[in-house]
């Protein structure tokens, strides 16, 4: 039960009012600010103001500790994830290690994409989401809201091979289901070829680097499958 | 030697940590603490990789006396017991807290912006070796972290030990 008699933190709405907004969403807003001498990214959900107030604090509660459970679950399983510093339950707030030197999936592969050795050099990115995504599949997380500006890549200074990590789990649960895994790809797909035209081939390449990744990718793949085709059919009736 | 940080969010309060190596009277420290002659959280430095840990325990606890939601009696213990990544209150004491034969001691204090904490005092009352804080890690022990902590050979792969560490810290409640 979400104890509505508690106070919220005015000062952590003071630090945000003073911080840089970087991006207003429709759940979240997400700002840059420093946290205890390093830099921190915070995610501050709010409240819908159609949605009735009790109903709206135990939903926006149960995101966040979605969201939290889905970080540690992830980082532990060796998928990398920002970190979480400080989380104030009174006013839906997670202080999340900000990655420095990083660019969104989507802003890379837009950037990429027209220099002359992009297509090869994007092969092997869509190589390495293919089996990140794995990876999270066999642990039984479903992310529930890929997209490539939710993966971050971050650049290394010594040259070596950039870090590809996954972000924004607010959406996210724990299920075995390959109908689940499925649709958590099919959100993707649609996403990836949307966004970043012209891409099918590479799309490809990262479902059969998922499918040799996973341990469990035959019924997921049949699942894609499916799902690609009744969404197809609703088109063609629609 | 001591080291004094704002906490950006209660920006009126800062915390200062100090570090004493071969300290001869932990049980009197102890018992010092219980009395209220020393105003500060006495931890014990096996399980602390790093000053950062202590501030992420230190705001928490700010925070949580703030709204009214501290887990134990007092703001000293609340920062003990936030440094675990458990919800065990007595064993945050046990394995976080000074023990009388502990032979390093950190001691931290919070204080308002204005104020200057009773450094001298405390620096009296140890009858120990003031060491920088900085030298934690070569006081703590990083095996027995990694098994109190339960981190993972795939997560120490993909980030720092200390932000693993934070991590449970932070997240502790809801899990
Ligand atoms: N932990 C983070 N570190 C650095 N940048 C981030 C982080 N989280 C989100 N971002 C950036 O904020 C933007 C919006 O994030 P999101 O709403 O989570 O998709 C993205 O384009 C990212 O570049």
């Amino acid at each position: 039960e979400v104890n509505m008699s508690v106070e919220r933190s005015m000062e952590v709405s003071q630090l945000l009012a003073k911080a840089e907004l970087l991006k207003q969403g429709a759940e979240a807003r997400l700002y840059r600010t420093r946290f205890l001498g390093k830099p921190v990214i915070v995610k501050e959900r709010f409240s819908k103001r159609y949605r009735h107030p009790a109903l709206d604090e135990k939903l926006t509660h149960r995101r966040t500790v979605q969201e939290l459970r889905a970080i540690l679950r992830c980082r532990k399983a060796g998928i990398p994830a920002p970190a979480v510093y400080f989380v104030d339950h009174s006013t839906h707030c997670i202080f999340l290690e900000e990655i420095v030197d990083s660019c969104t999936v989507r802003d890379h592969i837009a950037s990429t994409q027209q220099q002359p050795r992009g297509p090869e050099q994007l092969e092997r990115l869509a190589e390495k989401i293919g089996q990140m995504l794995a990876q999270m599949h066999d642990e039984d997380l479903i992310h529930g809201d890929l997209t490539t500006s939710n993966m971050l890549l971050k650049h290394t200074v010594d040259g070596a091979e950039s870090q590809l990590l996954l972000i924004d789990f607010g959406l996210s649960y724990i299920s075995a289901l390959a109908e689940d895994k499925g649709v958590d790809l099919y959100v993707l797909e649609k996403a990836f070829l949307s966004t970043h035209p012209n891409t099918e081939v590479l799309f490809e390449r990262l479902l059969r680097s998922y499918t040799k990744a996973s341990k469990k990718s035959e019924p997921v793949i049949k699942k894609l499958d499916e799902v690609r085709l009744r969404g197809r059919k609703r088109s063609m009736v629609g | 030697m001591h080291l004094t940080q704002e906490l950006e969010v209660y920006s009126d309060h800062k915390v200062t940590q100090l570090l004493f190596k071969d300290v001869k009277n932990a049980a009197e420290l102890r018992q010092s603490a219980v009395e209220g002659k020393i105003s500060g959280a006495l931890i014990s430095p096996t399980l602390v990789l790093n000053p950062f840990q202590v501030l992420v325990a230190a705001n928490k606890a700010v925070h949580l006396q703030k709204i009214g939601k501290m887990k134990t009696r007092s703001l000293f213990s609340e920062i003990i017991f936030n440094l675990s990544p458990t919800n065990n209150i007595s064993e945050a004491f046990k394995r976080f807290g000074i023990s009388d034969g502990d032979s390093s001691v950190l001691v931290v204090l919070v204080h308002n912006k204005g104020n200057t904490p009773p450094l001298s005092d405390i620096v009296s009352r140890v009858n120990g070796q003031q060491v920088p804080v900085d030298d934690l890690s070569s006081l703590s022990d990083t095996a027995k972290i990694k098994k109190f902590f339960k981190i993972t050979p795939q997560e120490e792969k993909i980030g720092t030990l200390l932000d693993a560490v934070v991590c449970r810290m932070a997240i502790k409640d809801v899990l």
